[in-house]
C-alpha cells in the first residue's frame, strides 16, 4: 500500500486555561488514503471537530495550541509550516464544509461569487474565467440552472441547496481532501440522502478523500470506508466499517451501536395489540384543524397554512408519534393542542371539552397536560434550582397539600432517574440529558393525563437519546400516560410509539400502526422518508429508494 | 447514570473569579465607607457644619481644619461629611424610583406587546424628545426648588431608560421555552412576568442603575449648583462647589474636597456596576 495522503501521528492539542493545561486531543493518530472516506463518530465534546480544525491549524480559541505530534499531507509537515503555506493548504488542498450552511455563507454575497472567490485566490484566474469555472462547479453539485443561479443570494435557496453551494465553494479549488463537519445534521432526511449521494458521486468522479464527521452511525455505515470512534479526545477504535460495526472491540463503540435507533426488520404478523375500550372518550380529538399565520408586510398580506385540515384522535394510554420534516406543522399542531397557539378554524376537544370554548376549558387543559421541549437548557428557568421549579409547579397546580410538596419533589426526581441532590442544582451546572430529565420531572409534576414531547431528544447525544426514550417508555407503561411524541427521527418513533402520524405541509398524509406505516408505507412521501433513513447495516443501501419516492423527494426539495 | 457531571470550577478558575469580583469589592468597600460617614456624621465630624466662625475665614488645610474653611469660616471637612448624607440620599432615591417605575412599565409593555406596548413606547418617545436637563429644570421650576421636586422630576424623566432596557429583554425572553412551559403549566401572567421573566431580564438594568447613580449624583450636584436643589446653608457637595467657585483661585480647597467626594462616590458606584456586570455575565 502506498503512503497515505494524510498521516496524523500522535497529534495533541492542549487548552491553556487558568487551571493549567488540559489535553483536548490526546495523541490522536489516523491515516487517510487517497480516495478514502473516513467517518469520525463520537458524542459532542469528543474532539471530532477540533481534530479537523487542527489539521488546517484553525483552532477555535487562542488558548488552544498544538502541543505535539505531526500532520503530514502528502509527505509535507503541516504543524510547523509557515502561515503562507497554510493559506494555500486551506481551501487549495483541504476543503471544509460545515453543519450550518446558513451561517457559513455570506448573506450579502452572490452564491456564484462565493464559489468564484476561492478559484480566483487559489488558481489566479481572472474574473471571467473564474465565473465560468464557478458555474461549472455549481452544475456539478446539482444546481439546475447554474448560469442564472450564480447571481442569486443564499436566502433565495433552501437549506439543501445552500449546503450544495457550500460544497461547491469547497470543491472549487480542487482540494485533495474534503472535511465535512456534520454536513447533514441540520437537514431533513430526504435532503440528507441527496447530499450524501452527491458527496459519493463527487468522490467517485474526482477521487477525493473525505473526512466525514457525524454523530449518526447510520450515515457512516452507508457512506464511509473506514470508521474512527472518538471519545474524550482519543481515538478509541478505528477500522474498516463492516468489521467495526459487526464486531466492535471497544466497550464505548458497542454502547454507541446499541444506542443507535434503527428501523427494525418488519415481521409480517401483527402483534397482539392493547385492546381499546369501545366507546372510550378520546383524550384528544382534533377535527379539521387549521392554524394560519399571517405573513408578508403591510401592503401584501397573505397567510401560511401551518396546519391544514388535520383530524386526529388520541385514545387514553396511547403513545402516538408524529413525524415529518421541518415545516410540516408538527410543532404547531402540538402547540395548538396545548392551547399555546390560536386556532384559525376547526375544533380541539380534550377529554370531550372544546379547549377553544373559553378560559375555564383552558384552565382544565393546563391542569391535565404538560409539554417537554427540544432544547433542554432553554426550557428551564436558569435562575431557579430544580427543587424550586418543581415545588412551584406543585404549589400552583394545588393538587397536593403543601406539606407534601418537598417529599413529592423527591419522588419526581426518582421517577426520572435523577438523584435527590439535583434539588439544589441549577440548569447551568447540569448536562443536557440531566436537564431533559428535569424537564420531564416538571411535566410529571402536573400529574398530567397527556404529555406532548416536541423533538425532546433531537439535541442529545445518541447514548443519552436512548436513555430518555427508555425513560418515556417506562413512564408511559407505569403511569398509563397518554404520550404524543413528535420527532423527525423515524427510528426513535418506530421504537417508542404504537401509532404513528406522518405530516407533510400541514396535513396528515398517513397514519396507522407504526409497524404497518414503516414497513408498508401507503403514501409516497412516507416511503421517501423511510427510504432516506441511513441504515446502520452497510448492506442496506439508502442510495436506492423506490422510484416513486425519489420523485417525491425531488418535488419536496424544490 | 452514565452522563458526566458538570465540572466544578478548578482552583485557578476561582482565583480569576475573585479577581473579577475585586472591582465589586472595591466598590462595595468605598460605598460602605460613605454610608458609615453618613450615619456617623454627628460623631465623626469635628465641627458643626453650619456654624460660622468669622475669625477663621478662608483658612487653608491645617491640623485644626484638615480640609480648610470657607468664606464663612465653616469647616470644610465637617461639611463634606454631613454632605454625604444628602448626596447618598440623592443617588439612591434618584435611582430607586425611576428603576421601579421603569422596570414595571417595561416588563408589562414587553410581555403584553401590542397596543399596551405601543402606548408605553410612544410615551417614552415623547420624553426622550426633550433634552434631559431642560425637562428636569422645567419640572423643578413648576414644582418649586428643593430636593423633593428633584426626586419627582427624576422619577418622571429617568424611568424611560429602564423601561426600554427591560422591554427589549422581555421581548426576547417571552419566546423562550421556559416561558412557554410556564404558560402550559397554568401559571398566571403576573407570576410568569415577575417571577420567571423579570429575574432573567433585570441583570442589565441593575448594572445600568449603578452607572445611572453616577449620572443622578452629578445632575443632583448640577441642579444644586444652579440653585434649584438643596438650599444653603445645608451642606451638599454640589452646593459647596458652587459656593466655592468665586474663590477658586485664592482658596482652592473649598471646591476641591467636595468635588473629590463626588468623584469618589461616583467611582464607587461604577465599580459596583462593573463588578455586577461580571457577576451576572452581562458582557457574555
Amino acid at each position: 500500500m502506498s503512503a497515505p495522503l494524510l498521516a496524523i501521528t500522535d497529534l495533541t492539542v492542549v487548552h491553556d486555561g487558568d487551571a493549567g493545561t488540559r489535553a483536548l486531543l490526546d495523541a490522536v493518530s489516523l491515516d487517510l488514503a487517497q480516495g478514502e472516506v473516513l467517518g469520525l463518530v463520537g458524542e459532542s465534546g469528543s474532539g471530532k471537530s477540533l481534530l479537523c480544525r487542527s489539521l488546517v491549524r484553525l483552532l477555535p480559541s487562542s488558548r488552544l495550541r498544538i502541543a505535539g505530534g505531526s500532520v503530514k499531507l502528502a509527505g509535507h509537515e503541516l504543524t510547523d509550516a509557515p502561515e503562507s503555506v497554510m493559506l494555500k493548504v486551506r481551501g487549495g488542498e483541504i476543503g471544509m464544509i460545515f453543519q450550518n450552511p446558513t451561517s457559513h455563507l455570506d448573506p450579502v454575497m452572490r452564491i456564484g461569487d462565493q464559489v468564484a472567490e476561492g478559484i480566483r485566490f487559489h488558481q489566479g484566474l481572472d474574473a471571467r474565467a473564474a465565473r465560468a469555472a464557478a458555474t461549472d462547479v455549481l452544475a456539478q453539485v446539482g444546481f439546475s440552472d447554474p448560469a442564472r443561479q450564480y447571481d442569486s443570494y443564499p436566502h433565495e435557496f433552501s437549506g439543501g441547496m445552500r449546503q450544495r453551494a457550500m460544497i461547491a465553494a469547497a470543491l472549487s479549488c480542487d482540494p485533495k481532501i474534503l472535511i465535512a463537519d456534520e454536513p447533514t445534521t441540520a437537514l431533513d432526511v430526504t435532503i440528507q440522502a441527496q447530499i450524501l449521494r452527491l458527496l459519493m458521486d463527487i468522490r467517485a468522479k474526482r477521487g477525493l478523500s473525505v473526512i466525514l464527521i457525524t454523530h449518526d452511525l447510520g450515515i457512516v455505515a452507508q457512506v464511509c470506508d473506514r470508521i474512527a470512534v472518538m471519545r474524550h479526545g482519543r481515538v478509541v477504535e478505528v477500522g474498516e466499517k463492516r468489521g467495526l460495526l459487526a464486531a466492535p472491540s471497544h466497550a464505548y463503540t458497542r454502547s454507541l451501536i446499541a444506542s443507535h435507533p434503527s428501523l427494525p426488520e418488519e415481521e409480517a404478523a401483527p402483534k397482539a395489540e392493547k385492546l381499546q375500550m369501545p366507546g372510550a372518550v378520546p383524550v384528544v380529538d382534533i377535527e379539521k384543524l387549521h392554524v394560519r399565520f399571517a405573513s408578508g408586510g403591510l401592503f401584501k398580506r397573505s397567510s401560511v397554512n401551518a396546519v391544514d385540515g388535520v383530524t386526529l384522535r388520541v385514545m387514553p394510554g396511547e403513545t402516538v408519534g408524529i413525524v415529518g420534516e421541518s415545516g410540516s406543522g408538527k410543532s404547531t399542531l402540538a402547540r395548538a393542542v396545548l392551547g399555546l397557539t390560536p386556532v384559525s378554524s376547526g375544533a380541539i376537544r380534550f377529554d370531550g371539552n372544546d379547549i377553544t370554548s373559553g378560559r375555564a376549558a383552558l384552565a382544565t387543559l393546563r391542569r391535565e397536560t404538560a409539554m417537554v421541549f427540544q432544547d433542554p437548557f432553554n426550557a428551564l428557568n436558569p435562575r431557579m434550582t430544580i427543587g424550586q421549579m418543581l415545588a412551584e409547579v406543585l404549589r400552583v397546580q394545588g393538587k397536593i397539600e403543601s406539606a407534601r410538596i418537598p417529599a413529592r419533589c423527591g419522588e419526581l426526581l426518582d421517577l426520572v432517574g435523577l438523584g435527590r441532590e439535583f434539588l439544589d442544582r441549577k440548569p447551568r451546572s447540569m448536562s443536557g440529558g440531566q436537564c431533559q430529565r428535569a424537564g420531564i420531572a416538571r411535566a410529571l409534576a402536573v400529574d398530567p393525563k397527556l404529555i406532548i414531547a416536541d423533538e425532546c431528544v433531537a439535541a442529545l447525544d445518541v447514548t443519552i437519546q436512548a436513555q430518555i426514550v427508555e425513560l418515556f417508555r417506562g413512564l408511559a407503561e407505569r403511569m398509563s400516560l397518554t404520550l404524543i411524541f413528535i420527532a423527525h427521527d423515524l427510528a426513535i418513533v418506530r421504537n417508542l410509539c404504537q401509532r404513528v402520524v406522518v405530516m407533510h405541509r400541514g396535513a396528515i398524509v398517513e397514519e396507522g400502526r407504526s409497524e404497518d406505516v414503516f414497513s408498508r408505507p401507503r403514501h409516497a412521501y412516507t416511503a421517501a422518508l423511510v427510504a432516506a433513513v441511513p441504515h446502520i447495516d452497510p448492506d442496506k443501501p439508502l442510495l436506492a429508494p423506490p422510484k416513486m419516492a425519489t420523485a417525491y423527494a425531488h418535488a419536496a426539495a424544490n | 447514570m452514565s452522563e458526566p457531571l458538570a465540572v466544578t470550577a478548578p482552583l485557578a478558575g476561582r482565583l480569576s473569579l475573585f479577581r473579577r469580583r475585586g472591582t465589586l469589592a472595591v466598590g462595595v468597600f468605598l460605598l460602605g465607607a460613605f454610608i458609615v460617614l453618613a450615619l456617623g456624621a454627628p460623631l465623626i465630624a469635628p465641627y458643626d457644619p453650619i456654624a460660622q466662625d468669622a475669625a477663621a475665614r478662608l483658612q487653608g488645610p491645617s491640623w485644626l481644619h484638615p480640609f480648610g474653611t470657607d468664606n464663612f469660616g465653616r469647616d470644610i471637612l465637617s461639611r463634606v461629611i454631613w454632605g454625604t448624607r444628602i448626596d447618598l440620599q440623592i443617588a439612591i432615591i434618584g435611582v430607586l424610583f425611576p428603576f421601579i417605575i421603569g422596570t414595571t412599565l417595561g416588563t408589562v409593555a414587553g410581555f403584553f406587546g401590542g397596543i399596551v406596548d405601543a402606548i408605553f413606547m410612544r410615551l417614552v418617545d415623547i420624553i426622550l424628545a426633550f433634552p434631559f436637563l431642560v425637562l428636569m429644570l422645567s419640572i423643578i421650576a413648576i414644582l418649586g426648588p428643593g430636593l423633593g421636586s428633584f426626586y419627582i422630576a427624576m422619577a418622571l424623566v429617568g424611568w424611560v431608560s429602564y423601561a426600554r432596557l427591560i422591554r427589549a429583554q422581555m421581548l426576547a425572553l417571552k419566546n423562550h421555552d421556559y416561558a412557554v412551559a410556564a404558560v402550559s403549566l397554568g401559571f398566571s401572567r403576573t407570576r410568569i412576568m415577575f417571577r420567571h421573566l423579570l429575574p432573567n431580564a433585570a441583570a442589565g438594568s441593575i448594572v445600568f442603575a449603578m452607572s445611572d447613580a453616577v449620572l443622578v449624583l452629578l445632575s443632583g450636584a448640577a441642579i444644586s449648583y444652579l440653585g434649584l436643589g438643596v438650599q444653603p446653608p445645608i451642606a451638599e457637595w454640589g452646593v459647596m462647589v458652587a459656593e466655592g467657585q468665586p474663590f477658586v483661585t485664592t482658596a482652592w480647597w473649598i471646591t476641591l474636597f467636595p468635588g473629590l467626594s463626588i468623584v469618589t462616590l461616583a467611582f464607587a458606584f461604577s465599580m459596583i456596576g462593573d463588578g455586577l456586570a461580571d457577576l451576572f455575565g452581562v458582557h457574555e
